[in-house]
């Protein structure tokens, strides 16, 4: 556990200039520290009408939006920035967890929602996914890492020139993972991405999942593809 | 829902039998009074003509004299109105009929024996017989006048009575109609509220005062109570919620941030897993009571959608599966005849169903166990299946552990909050699908049953929500 240091996961280096509307001390403090540490410009708020001024006028990367604030909640918050036509990524904070508070977060223009409470290694990912949301360019035939290719259009894996037999759903988690080098994808992300599962399974799937995925990928070669981010989640990185 | 249709145990039909049967007896009644008095009145009236009759022949002084007068009134009098019939002590008689039985007192002669002939049954005559000068005489009179009495007011009787009975019976039979909607009305609401739609009310028209009318107003006011009692209970528990929470998140901030700096000996990081393992636990008892609380609500409803059960079956088998396979279980999954297995609901919270569903299946069941996924449908109904050869729950446990935080002695031990398969009761309830648990020789087999898509809605394909 001591191990674990935030570049692992910024490993670029990106500077996100980031405002965190949160009106619990303790929380909001931990998430600020946290970002800080990680090298990110941070500004904390307590107040939702007070947010929505900062939020307007200070030109940020990306919001943390508590769903529950005193002035204004989070929702009405960024239902008036986005119908100012503020486009800026929101990632919402809440207590509530269930079916409906997830799609009602999004509908009002959230881009992500995280249920309290979380580590900190999921809010992290999920900021980088965030800040990188995928800008729809050339789409690419050819997915390469180290000497692992992926062909999307013969759907074919291979690594040193050895072809790997993959399952559809294990062809499109490691599809997920080197769509997104370089950076953490968590359980859940992976969970929600792959699967389209939005509840807790309550057991580890994802880990046996990846645990199979390393068995063909990673295993029968050197050098391991496939990291582990302890605390977060899993990575390919092979610079 | 069946509605019942007009039946004999309808209240408002049972009160118009009743009262119309009372009515045709004391009509009946008060007509055969008044025959009856009319009939011994006019009878009386005969028997005075009889008598006066006799005393006029009586009057006439000497025998011969009398014949005379009496062979004078034979010759004119119909045989059909009056009889004359006069038998002198020695002499034959002298009559306007052929022999007539005597009588002594008044007498009813039936018309019968006095011709032979029998044009009419209900032709009688009224007789009396009295000495006069030498000889017996008998004067009867036609009784026609008081049979024909007796039809005519027959007649009035029915015709009366008819016109009465059609009308009480068709306002009876309109009036068990519109109570029998009403009462279809109440119950259709009572059976909403029951299902979960609070905001169901009984439609009460503003000049509408009857007691049935009364008792939907009452039904009316009890569910705005309940639904306020629900709506403050919702947000009591969501304010509880969220008080609970943010200490729980300091908790897990204050131990994360442990984790990140400080550190430590293998010992104590060993003890901070657990505190973790343990927050995260109190966490996830927290949501899954949460979102019971939600779907109970049954707000999701508005959200639903035509989703394929094949789809979410395969999906989430094939989640499963590669986790089944490495604790030594195998997922079977059959689907028997062809689908589409469309239902309308909720694509996330059917996964969910599935998935507790089948880890439950491998919490309960020994390594080594086979789980079975079957999906049929036929024309009415879709039926998901899920099978194991495990303990299975005995008879009388199995109402008990789709209570929330219910949990079996013997499964105290494995992992898991006691709330799966409440969820899957409450999901089950949100879909109006039935939720049985049932002994498959050896194991458990949930069966859940949903009513297919009316063909009335547009089949689209499964909606996902996606965050993109």
């Amino acid at each position: 556990m001591a191990g674990f240091t935030p570049r692992q996961i910024f490993k670029d280096g990106t500077i996100m200039k980031i405002l965190v509307i949160e009106d619990d001390k303790k929380t909001g403090a931990y998430i600020a520290d946290g970002l800080r540490e990680e090298g990110h410009s941070v500004d904390l708020i307590a107040d939702g009408a007070a947010g929505l001024v900062q939020a307007s006028v200070g030109h940020y990367d990306i919001l943390i939006v508590d769903r529950m604030l005193p002035g204004i909640d989070g929702i009405s918050l960024v239902k008036t920035l986005r119908g100012a036509k503020n486009r800026t990524p929101v990632l919402f904070l809440t207590s509530l967890g269930g079916v409906d508070d997830r799609i009602e977060g999004l509908n009002s223009g959230g881009d992500d929602y995280l249920v309290k409470p979380f580590a900190f290694g999921e809010l992290s990912a999920r900021i980088g996914a965030l800040a990188r949301r995928p800008q729809m360019q050339d789409e690419p035939v050819l997915l390469k890492a180290a000497d692992l290719e992926m062909n999307l259009l013969t759907r074919k894996v291979t690594r040193a020139g050895q072809p790997i037999d993959l399952l559809p759903r294990e062809f499109s988690l490691l599809e997920h993972l080197l769509r997104r080098k370089g950076r953490v994808q968590t359980r859940t992300m992976l969970m929600e991405a792959v699967w389209d599962i939005h509840f807790d399974p309550m057991t580890n799937v994802v880990d046996t999942h990846i645990s199979r995925l390393r068995r063909k990928v990673d295993k029968p070669f050197e050098t391991e593809i496939i990291e582990t981010v302890r605390g977060s989640g899993y990575r390919i990185d092979t610079e | 829902m069946k509605l019942r249709s007009l039946t004999i145990k309808s209240t408002p039909l049972r009160l118009t039998i009743t009262f119309l049967g009372i009515f045709i007896l004391s009509s009946a009644a008060s007509f055969a009074a008044a025959y009856f008095v009319l009939r011994s009145n006019y009878e009386s009236i005969l028997e005075d003509e009889i008598e006066q009759a006799i005393e006029v022949y009586a009057a006439i002084d000497g025998q011969d004299a009398l014949i005379n007068r009496l062979k004078t009134d034979i010759a004119v009098t119909d045989t059909e109105l009056m009889i004359l019939h006069y038998q002198p002590d020695r002499a034959a008689p002298i009559a306007n009929v052929a022999p007539f039985p005597s009588a002594g007192g008044f007498t009813i002669v039936s018309k019968k024996k006095i011709d032979g002939r029998d044009r009419d049954r209900s032709s009688s005559y009224l007789a009396l017989s009295a000495r006069v000068g030498q000889g017996q005489l008998t004067i009867a009179k036609t009784r026609e006048q008081v049979v024909e009495m007796g039809e005519i007011m027959l007649s009035v009787v029915l015709i009366g009575l008819l016109p009465t009975v059609l009308l009480t019976s068709a306002a009876g039979a309109l009036a068990t109609r519109r109570a029998r909607r009403k009462i279809d009305t109440i119950q259709k609401t009572l059976l909403e509220l029951t299902s979960g739609q609070m905001t169901a009310r009984v439609p009460v028209l503003e000049n509408d005062r009857d007691d049935l009318t009364e008792i939907s107003t009452a039904v009316n006011t009890m569910a705005s109570s309940q639904e306020a009692l629900i709506a403050s209970m919702r947000q009591i528990s969501a304010d509880i919620a969220h008080d609970l929470k943010t200490p729980i998140q300091r908790v897990a901030v204050i131990l994360d941030e442990v984790a990140r700096k400080t550190v430590l000996s293998a010992g104590q990081e060993d003890l901070l897993d657990q505190a973790l393992t343990e927050t995260d636990r109190i966490v996830k008892t927290f949501h899954a009571l949460l979102q019971l609380a939600q779907i109970e609500g049954g707000a999701v409803r508005d959200r639903f959608a035509p989703v394929d059960l094949q789809v979410v079956v395969d999906d989430i088998v094939d989640f499963l599966d590669a986790e089944a396979d490495e604790n030594g279980y195998s997922l079977e999954h059959t689907v028997i005849g062809s689908g589409p297995f469309t239902v309308y609901g909720d694509h996330h919270l059917l996964s969910q169903v599935i998935a507790n569903l089948l880890q439950n299946a491998m919490r309960h069941t020994v390594v080594g166990s086979k789980i079975k996924v079957r999906l049929s449908r036929d024309a009415a109904q879709i039926v998901l299946c899920v099978e194991d050869n495990g303990t299975g729950i005995p008879p009388e446990e199995r109402e008990k552990v789709l209570r929330r935080l219910y949990r079996l002695e013997q499964s105290r031990t494995t992992e898991g909050n006691g709330l799966g398969l409440s969820l899957v009761a409450a999901i089950c309830k949100l879909h109006d699908a039935s939720l049985s648990l049932e002994d498959s020789d050896p194991g458990l087999r949930v069966r859940i049953t949903f009513q297919t898509l009316p063909k009335s809605l547009p089949v689209t394909p499964t909606q996902k929500t996606s965050e993109a």
